[in-house]
């Protein structure tokens, strides 16, 4: 498998974290390597999950100094940003590929079972986890779940990209003007800039969250994120009962049988909050709806993010 | 008494984290009613002053909440703003009343004695004044943006707009907008102005938002007077003054504080012996803009304090 790798050399230390982790390293799968990072000692281990590779593990930088004091906390950046390779075939990138990596980072950090926690694509990554590896979640967290979890309309084929997406814009929309590959490839900060800056952080007094995002979407590129585009995305196995109706997550949900915590601004301009409402509905979960609050809390509401996921963690019964 | 027939008002009141244990009035010697919040218990007291009228007392908010909780906190709204009175006449905005309104506040909360901490010149002149002539009511000063007038250069953009203040201008730009008639036609355009520069770190919406509505629950009427306040010291009366102040001193300046230059609190440093922490990047609203560092640099200093400090009020 043609892959690029990420650089060799280890980047300097940010001295501006708060916290650095504890102990670092990579796994290896498939030619791919993949970036992660372990912090603290408590009890139970946390896996915070990548997310669409726009951004890399920094999206947890409010999540990580507070939950690392109470528990063990392990990230590692999606495969196709930060410190992670980048590979070259959208196969590379299927949800099956994330949830796999996090079962070998699971394991190169002598963690039998986690607290899953997901945000956005990470949600999908962690409910597809959750409900296939029922033997390593320990509780569930989903944060601005974007999931194909609502209803369909079982007459419109069901397709992951629609053609528009390599064609010029059909129509001016933002929508159609922006998230469109020949766009990405001409003009990739601009993307990035009106992703960030107008859809996932549509807060006041956002602008440190905007340059951060920006920042971290600028650590990747167009090419990549094009072929992750077509990086199969919660396709439920074909032997899965499924009604016409029924939205692809609706089935991994459905499997899901540990303790879970939803979580959902009503404001998200990308994945509606109908989308979480339906999401803890169906996994009998609290629902945390963040009023006023854009896709992404747990960089702009963390103090009120991490006080929920430090309740519902210490809520659950815990084996030694 | 001539006041503002502006209402007293504090419009940023509802989201508050804490919310004083006890509010009231007290009546300074002019008349002028002034309006001070108590919170928290524990010694010794920390009383918040007031910076200029173009604020009020939630100036304070990044530190409230965190020192109550530890510390019996006292703030006050400055006379010209929030709930207090909004005299209009010059003599209203002297010195000498502008130093004993804390006096006054100290009295009507039951505050012997205190550590002082302030901005700007409200807060950080009036708090040595106090402390020269009333030694045994100040424990500490904690002073940030250091404002003592004449011991070092003032920003230029003060003396251009200052010098043509009451001109039409063919255009107001910039500093263009510190002038009488924007203040008169669209104050809220001038406070907006004024704080995007005087807090011109990258990422400080919320608190230009913040500050800017604070100046717009105040009065014109009463800037206009305080900008005309005599204000009766020379050079080397300020400085006698500043060498009459015994008690221990911490001084917070930014490398880039676009309202004090930091060549004053460089000279203060000099005639205190007091540390100054410079603050790399910051501009003038260092308890506003970076409040953890403020708060951590105020806790230190306060348990720096001399232990005889930390009993009895």
């Amino acid at each position: 498998m043609a892959t690029v790798l990420a650089p060799e050399s280890d980047p300097p230390v940010d001295t501006t974290r708060a916290r650095q982790p504890d102990a670092t390293g990579f796994i290896e799968r498939d030619g791919v390597r993949v970036f992660w990072e372990r912090y603290g000692e408590g009890a139970p281990t946390l896996l915070l999950m990548p997310t669409w590779s726009l951004f890399h593990s920094r999206h947890w930088k409010f999540q990580i100094p507070y939950l690392a004091r109470l528990f063990r906390v392990v990230t590692f950046d999606g495969r196709g940003n930060g410190r992670s390779d980048r590979p070259e075939e959208s196969a590379a990138y299927a949800d099956t590929e994330y949830v796999a990596d996090a079962l070998a980072v699971l394991e190169a950090t002598d963690t039998h079972r986690a607290v899953v926690i997901g945000m956005s694509m990470g949600a999908g990554y962690a409910l597809r986890l959750a409900a296939e590896h029922p033997d390593r979640v320990l509780g569930a967290v989903f944060i601005g779940a974007t999931i194909p979890i609502l209803d369909r309309d079982p007459a419109t084929p069901e397709i992951q990209v629609d053609p528009s997406f390599e064609e010029p814009p059909a129509d001016d929309s933002d929508w159609g003007t922006y998230y469109n590959a020949n766009y990405w490839r001409r003009d990739y900060p601009g993307f990035a800039a009106w992703f960030v800056g107008e859809k996932v952080f549509t807060e006041p007094h956002s602008t440190k969250q905007i340059d951060d995002g920006i920042g971290w979407a600028l650590e990747t590129d167009a090419d990549t994120l094009v072929t992750l585009e077509y990086g199969s995305y919660l396709s439920p196995p074909e032997d899965w009962q499924r009604e016409p109706a029924d939205g692809r997550a609706l089935l991994f949900a459905r499997r899901v049988r540990c303790p879970a915590l939803v979580i959902h601004g009503d404001d998200d301009h990308i994945s509606r909050w109908a989308v979480g409402e339906r999401l803890s509905r169906e996994l009998h979960a609290p629902f945390l709806t963040i009023a006023g609050g854009g896709h992404a809390p747990q960089a702009r509401w963390p103090v009120l993010v991490d006080r929920a996921i430090r309740d519902f963690v210490r809520g659950l019964e815990v084996s030694p | 008494m001539i006041t503002s027939d502006r209402a007293p008002t504090r419009t940023d009141d509802s989201g508050r984290a804490r919310l004083p244990d006890r509010s009231g009035y007290t009546t300074a010697g002019d008349g002028v009613r002034l309006a001070y919040d108590v919170y928290g218990s524990g010694e010794p007291t920390l009383l918040f002053l007031p910076s200029a009228p173009i604020v009020h007392s939630r100036q304070w908010k990044g530190q409230v909440p965190y020192f109550s909780r530890t510390h019996r906190v006292v703030t006050y709204d400055g006379r010209g703003n929030g709930l207090s009175d909004r005299p209009t006449t010059p003599e209203a905005y002297h010195d000498d009343l502008m130093t004993s309104d804390i006096a006054s506040v100290m009295d009507a909360t039951g505050t012997e004695r205190a550590v002082l901490i302030g901005l700007c010149v409200d807060g950080v002149w009036r708090s040595i004044r106090l402390a020269a002539e009333h030694p045994e009511r100040v424990l500490g000063i904690v002073a940030f943006g250091i404002g003592v007038p004449r011991i070092g250069p003032v920003q230029e953009h003060y003396k251009t707009a200052g010098a043509q203040f009451d001109d039409e201008l063919p255009v107001y730009q910039g500093w263009g907008n510190y002038n009488r008639h924007i203040w008169t036609s669209d104050y809220e355009r001038f406070a907006r102005f004024f704080f995007t520069e005087i807090t011109s770190e990258p990422h400080s919406t919320k608190a230009i938002e913040d500050a800017t509505r604070w100046a717009v629950d105040g009065s014109v009427d009463a800037m206009l007077a305080e900008r005309e306040a005599a204000f009766p010291w020379d050079l080397e009366g300020i400085e006698a003054t500043v060498g009459n102040v015994r008690c221990p001193i911490l001084l917070v300046h930014g490398t880039e504080d676009t309202c004090q230059r930091p060549e004053r609190a460089q000279r203060l440093a000099e005639l205190t012996g007091a540390p100054l922490v410079l603050v790399e990047g910051a501009d003038h609203m260092i308890p506003g803009r970076h409040p953890v560092l403020a708060n951590l640099l105020i806790r230190d200093f306060i348990r720096s304090l001399p232990e005889a400090s930390n009993d009895g009020r």
